[in-house]
């Protein structure tokens, strides 16, 4: 992707989760200091929207704001992306180029994906860091810059720092102000108000009237979801649905590919060691209340599970013949049309 | 030396025991001492506090707002308020926090002891 020029106004920050109650507090704070700012988070976790907030809260905010891709460019064209380049200072240097550290100056340079930066390019990066200034490729003279950086990324950067792959002292330098957005697995209470923001967005763009909107049950469903694409993969999501209305089949395909899906055992099981129960049932009975654990139910949310996906595969593979798949099952034909009705399986579009 | 009775401390360090021992020192040593546990209270408790302080005393990493960057903005807005900033073992950004013109840079384990010798030291010279 190549470095591009953001849209004025900023997107907003959705949610009501005590964490992201704390980032909007966090850049009402220092988004005016000018230090450099490290934004961490999984993919789609939205870490370029508080950058845009940051840039809008700030003194810059009327000067460019300019984002890069640190892995989306070999190490050569992103130093030139960088810092520029004279004229001939390389093979197919037809002309002096300006790098984004010169256009961005007075204004906000976003590095997006800088875990992914080479070590030998980190290195040209403290230094304009610590100095302010930098010499385009083919150049003798130093450029001054005031660009205020801030870094984004989804490495752990700590990681990263004990296999050698990132620079100690240009973490720190990076690390003055931390945002860590987390997953939104971990917040679903922001989920209601991200569809609230997104049917509103999309109500727009498909002319209103004309989306269809998910259901309070279908939403609680979406709350349970783990989204391991997260905000990104939840507007993806959304918009399908808008478009299609097959929420019921969405919903479907999102909890059959991740059996161990639903939020609450994202939070509670070790990775790679979901216990017994709740992998089977889709409950995570060690945090719930044991006033209202019972057997019953979750033997009853197992049994459901298993039925559901055994008939869904046999359904499949007779091309939903219901005769045939209940003789392959070993129940009757009535059995079978009631249990595709009560476990809510639907046939594939 | 003897500490002066009403200078004002604000201490922020996110690591809960080394805060408590901290503040239970020096309010015995006759200190007013605010306490935040991690740097954007503490930054709060800068910005909001009425009576001002005379000497901030900070945790180096911390997570959300660093000790480097309290160390700049208490230096930009007061820069004769002495800063005492503290570091962990293993941890490298003394560099910056020198930078950022702290006024000592004191590693863990920390020495009351001296440290109290310190702050009368910065706070006389003020």
């Amino acid at each position: 992707m190549s470095p591009q020029k953001i849209q004025q106004k900023a997107p907003q920050i959705i949610g009501v989760s005590q964490p992201i109650e704390r980032i909007r507090d966090l850049i009402n704070h220092v988004a005016d200091t000018g230090l450099n700012i490290l934004i961490c988070g999984e993919s789609g976790v939205g870490k370029e929207v508080i950058a845009q907030n940051l840039y809008q809260h700030s003194p810059r905010s009327n000067r460019p704001f300019l984002k890069i891709n640190c892995a989306a460019l070999p190490d050569g064209l992103l130093e030139s992306e960088l810092f520029g380049h004279e004229q001939g200072a390389f093979t197919g240097a037809e002309r002096k180029k300006r790098g984004k550290f010169e256009l961005a100056n007075g204004g906000v340079l976003l590095l997006d994906e800088i875990g992914d930066m080479s070590i030998a390019l980190q290195a040209k990066l403290l230094h304009v860091l610590q100095s302010g200034e930098f010499s385009p490729l083919g150049s003798e003279k130093e450029v001054r810059t005031d660009t205020w950086v801030l870094a984004a990324t989804n490495h752990e950067l700590e990681e990263d720092i004990q296999k050698q792959k990132f620079r100690e002292d240009l973490y720190y330098r990076l690390n003055i102000i931390k945002i860590l957005i987390p997953p939104l697995r971990e917040r679903p209470e922001d989920i209601p108000p991200l569809i609230e923001h997104f049917v509103n967005e999309y109500a727009y763009q498909f002319q209103a009237g004309r989306i269809n909107i998910p259901g309070n049950h279908l939403i609680a469903k979406l709350c349970e979801y783990h989204w391991p694409g997260n905000v990104r993969e939840l507007q993806n999501i959304l918009k399908r649905g808008f478009a299609l209305g097959n929420w019921d089949e969405i919903i479907d395909e999102l909890f059959r590919y991740t059996p161990a899906g639903s939020a609450a055992m994202a939070n509670s099981a070790p990775v790679g060691r979901p216990s017994t129960a709740s992998s089977i049932s889709g409950l995570d009975y060690k945090n719930i209340d044991l006033d209202d654990l019972s057997l019953k139910e979750i033997t009853r949310a197992a049994q459901d599970r298993v039925e559901r996906e055994v008939i869904s595969y046999v359904l499949e593979k007779t091309g939903w013949n219901r005769s045939k798949a209940s003789r392959i099952l070993k129940i009757s034909y009535k059995a079978l049309l009631y249990k595709i009705k009560d476990l809510n399986i639907l046939i594939p579009h | 030396m003897v500490s002066d009775a009403s200078a004002r401390l604000l201490i922020i360090e996110d690591n809960e025991e080394v805060l408590r021992s901290l503040k239970k020192y020096f309010t015995k040593k006759n200190y007013d001492v605010v306490t935040a546990s991690n740097g954007l209270d503490g930054l709060k408790t800068y910005e909001n506090d009425p009576e001002g302080f005379d000497l901030i005393i900070t945790d180096l990493v911390m997570p959300n707002i660093s000790g480097v960057a309290i160390i700049s903005l208490v230096k930009k807005k007061s820069p004769k308020t002495p800063v005492i900033a503290i570091t962990g073992w293993g941890e490298h950004p003394e560099a910056l926090a020198t930078e950022a013109q702290a006024d000592l840079v004191l590693e863990k384990p920390i020495e009351l002891d001296k440290m109290d010798q310190f702050i009368n030291d910065l706070l006389s010279k003020k």
